[in-house]
């Protein structure tokens, strides 16, 4: 195995964030039930409990239509759900341009908001308030802290407690994995193998270059590309598009193990002294790491996650931004979304001070009346939940789990309970 | 070092003559006889001072040729000069051979050991000439090759005898302390019977029935008193030959380690585990690509002459490797085939989904 790979294998991109197409559609999926059945359960009980509960109904208050209506709305389905996301990715993309913010920030912050809405149905907490929390908590990941007030500023909003109320939950829903691995600089590292090599124009890579950042900057982030592929792999696709023969050059110069008796004479490159040299002994492992069928397993791979990257290429920016498209097929979803949204958790800021209330009153009420005592004793039941301080929130999710413990696994939170 | 055959030493017949000035022990009442462990040959201290106070000089024996210095005399332990040379032998034998029976696998193999050692010393004392020269060369041999284990072996019995010397002194203070106890209670114990025959003659004074009885009573006490004071000190001394016999256990462990045949395999000390590796062991050794001279970027070009960052110490190389690292790392990962495989149980997908961080660890551990 190679050891760029080993190292690669320790990252939490790898170890918590990359999945196959089929496991990523299968988790939104679930993502999708869970929180139909939530949100159904959430609207059938306010009518009900309009007068008991407090933090609820002013939540709701914001979203009159989705109290009134008895009936249940029509949800979002998952893939719908997903092409909303994308939208408001590409929203993030283009407030992170407006903000002047560095590519790396930009697409750290979508790569958080695109993770956060894995295990999160967008019809639980609202994107447009996400991303900018995202692209909040993408500057101070990639280490260029911004005051909040004149990061506020900057989005033209005056409560910096919106930005804030949302931190933690996305921090919750990256499972506080906050590295994310970009192919930006793996970029430089490719042109400059490339560069080193004596029979490459500089006005080509040049402009290969230009244009696979340009790729980067766009196609992958709105793409599922950062669950599918490694940075490496999105890299050499960018350059792909950008410049087939490049690509290819370094990928044959990279893998240029020719097993001694079987393989035909791939062409070695000239530049490549070193590594050939070594005698047999390694030279099983070798085939494994740089032989031909590595090689062709690479390309295959690279080619997949290039068809994936030439379907939102950069110049698919103006579509998402187009009127036409948006009235088209946006407009609708928003609409149905404001329909179907979670009463409790929409809005950030109410959900934040109800928790913090909750946890108050719970540590108010250790000696409290019997009902509270029932509440507390419920609470213990999590009492792991507390390891970060906002035990509570969880809790009336927990709850109504528990209620219907036979309905089992489908309503269970994708990640599970708290860490 | 080889020494003249054992024959030729003089048996002192005449404790009072010197053999050399032939002065008896009449004329001189404090003469003394000194012997050199060259050739064992006994003279006088007069004539040993006479002829060597000046340097070394030849034995005055006749036919003996050694020579002999001032320093080497030394008066004989026993009468018997034989004995005394085969003692030296043996100490110095003893001193080089020095294994205990904890450093052999078997108890034969320490037999065999005491067997090869005990020809040797015979060979030394009472050998032919060759036997003797041949028992010296590998008595040499042995001490040269084996210097270090020699040293440990000796310090080892050293500490162990310390120790067994602190352990006795211990024990005699431990003595020490029982018959002082045992003195001071006598004592006590005869001042309560005074006490109590007061009370006894005080109560009869008094005229109060039953004073027998209560005499009695206090007799009891006192007995209770001593067997308590005996069960105690049983406990104490219980403990007392535990701790000694850990420590002379500890002290048997000490003595040992070295090689010969049948020797023990060395308690070998773990390992030397190297310094702390914070990465795992993990290779930083790149198996794709090269990091080599001439990797540059037209973007970091412009940066190598700035002052604000060549000053700062910024390393261009760093950047190099970095950015050659991250175009390779993952190249061959190929995260559907794995994390497919990882779950080939889909089963581990649910269970990641409900159990969480847990499940995914399990994940990674299939990975």
């Amino acid at each position: 195995m190679a050891t760029e790979d080993a190292r690669y294998r320790q990252t939490s991109q790898f170890q918590l964030w990359s999945f196959s197409p089929t496991q990523l559609s299968a988790m939104r999926e679930k993502t999708n039930t869970a929180a139909r059945t939530r949100i159904a359960e959430r609207l059938a009980s306010l009518p009900n409990s309009n007068n008991t509960s407090a933090p609820t109904s002013n939540a709701n208050t914001p979203d009159p239509d989705g109290a009134s209506t008895p009936a249940l709305p029509v949800f979002l389905t998952a893939p719908e759900e997903a092409q909303l996301v994308t939208f408001f990715t590409s929203e993030l993309l283009r407030a992170g341009d407006h903000a002047e913010m560095t590519d790396e920030i930009k697409a750290t912050a979508a790569a958080f908001f695109r993770r956060f809405y894995v295990t999160n149905s967008i019809m639980t907490y609202p994107p447009q308030e996400m991303l900018i929390v995202a692209l909040f908590f993408g500057c101070k990941a990639e280490g260029s802290f911004v005051s909040i007030t004149d990061f506020v500023k900057t989005f033209g909003r005056d409560n910096p407690e919106e930005i804030l109320a949302g931190e933690f939950l996305l921090c919750q829903g990256l499972r506080f994995a906050i590295d994310v691995k970009h192919p930006f600089r793996a970029l430089r590292g490719a042109l400059m193998e490339l560069a080193s090599l004596p029979d490459i124009d500089r006005a080509r890579l040049g402009a290969a270059e230009t244009r696979a950042r340009e790729i980067l900057r766009f196609s992958p982030l709105i793409t599922d590309a950062y669950f599918h592929y490694t940075p490496s792999q999105i890299m050499m696709a960018a350059l792909s598009l950008a410049d087939r023969g490049l690509a290819e050059r370094l990928i044959t110069q990279t893998f240029h193990h020719i097993a001694p008796p079987t393989d035909s004479g791939a062409d070695t490159p000239a530049a490549d002294g070193g590594p050939l040299k070594e005698s047999a002994p390694r030279s099983e492992d070798k085939a494994q790491i740089i032989g031909s069928v590595a090689r062709d397993k690479v390309l295959g791979t690279i080619e997949a996650c290039r068809d994936l990257l030439s379907r939102e290429l950069p110049e698919r920016r103006e579509h998402w931004t187009n009127r036409a498209v948006i009235k088209a097929q946006i407009t609708p979803l928003r609409k149905k979304l404001n329909k179907c949204r979670d009463p409790e958790r929409w809005n950030l800021v109410e959900l934040q001070r109800a928790r913090r209330e909750q946890a108050a009153k719970k540590s108010d009420s250790e000696d409290g009346d019997p009902d509270d005592r029932a509440d507390k004793a419920n609470n213990d039941n999590n009492s792991d939940a507390a390891v970060f301080g906002d035990a509570l929130p969880r809790d009336p999710k927990r709850r109504r789990v528990l209620g219907e413990g036979q309905k089992g696994k489908g309503l269970d939170d994708p990640f599970g309970g708290p860490l | 070092m080889s020494r003249k055959p054992a024959s030729a030493l003089p048996t002192i017949s005449t404790e009072d003559m010197c053999p050399v000035c032939k002065t008896i022990r009449y004329l001189n009442k404090d003469m003394e006889f000194l012997i050199n462990p060259e050739c064992y040959h006994s003279m006088c201290s007069n004539c040993v001072n006479r002829l060597f106070n000046d340097g070394p000089n030849q034995c005055p024996y006749a036919g003996c040729h050694r020579t002999l210095r001032r320093r080497g005399f030394r008066s004989a332990f026993f009468g018997d000069l034989s004995v005394e040379r085969e003692v030296d032998i043996r100490r110095r034998v003893a001193a080089v051979f020095n294994q205990a029976e904890d450093d052999f696998e078997t108890l034969r193999d320490f037999n065999n050991y005491l067997q090869m050692v005990e020809d040797l010393t015979f060979d030394l004392v009472s050998g032919s000439d060759a036997e003797r020269r041949a028992a010296e060369a590998t008595l040499q041999q042995w001490e040269a090759e084996h210097k270090a284990d020699i040293e440990r072996n000796r310090r080892a019995g050293k500490e162990a005898d310390e120790q067994s010397r602190r352990r006795l002194a211990a024990e005699r203070e431990a003595a020490r302390q029982r018959r002082v106890e045992a003195l001071r209670e006598a004592e006590e114990e005869k001042l309560e019977r005074v006490r109590n025959r007061e009370a006894e003659l005080d109560s009869l004074a008094q005229g109060q029935t039953g004073g027998v009885g209560g005499g009695g009573g206090a007799q009891r006490v006192q007995l209770k008193r001593r067997g308590h004071a005996a069960a105690a000190r049983a406990v104490e001394a219980a403990v007392n030959t535990a701790a000694s016999a850990a420590a002379a256990s500890s002290a048997a462990a000490d003595v040992g380690r070295l090689s010969i045949r049948g020797l023990k395999e060395k308690k070998k000390p773990p390992p030397p585990e190297g310094p702390y590796d914070p990465f795992g062991g993990m290779d930083f050794v790149p198996s794709r690509y090269k990091v080599h001279e001439g990797l540059t970027h037209p973007a970091i070009e412009k940066y190598k002459g700035d002052p604000g960052h060549v000053t700062g110490g910024y390393n261009f190389d760093e950047y190099t490797t970095r950015a050659m690292f991250e175009a390779f790392a993952g190249l061959g990962v190929f995260i559907e085939d794995e994390k497919e495989a990882g779950i080939g149980l889909s089963a581990g997908e649910v269970a990641s989904m409900s159990a969480g961080i847990a499940a995914v660890g399990d994940r990674m551990e299939v990975d």
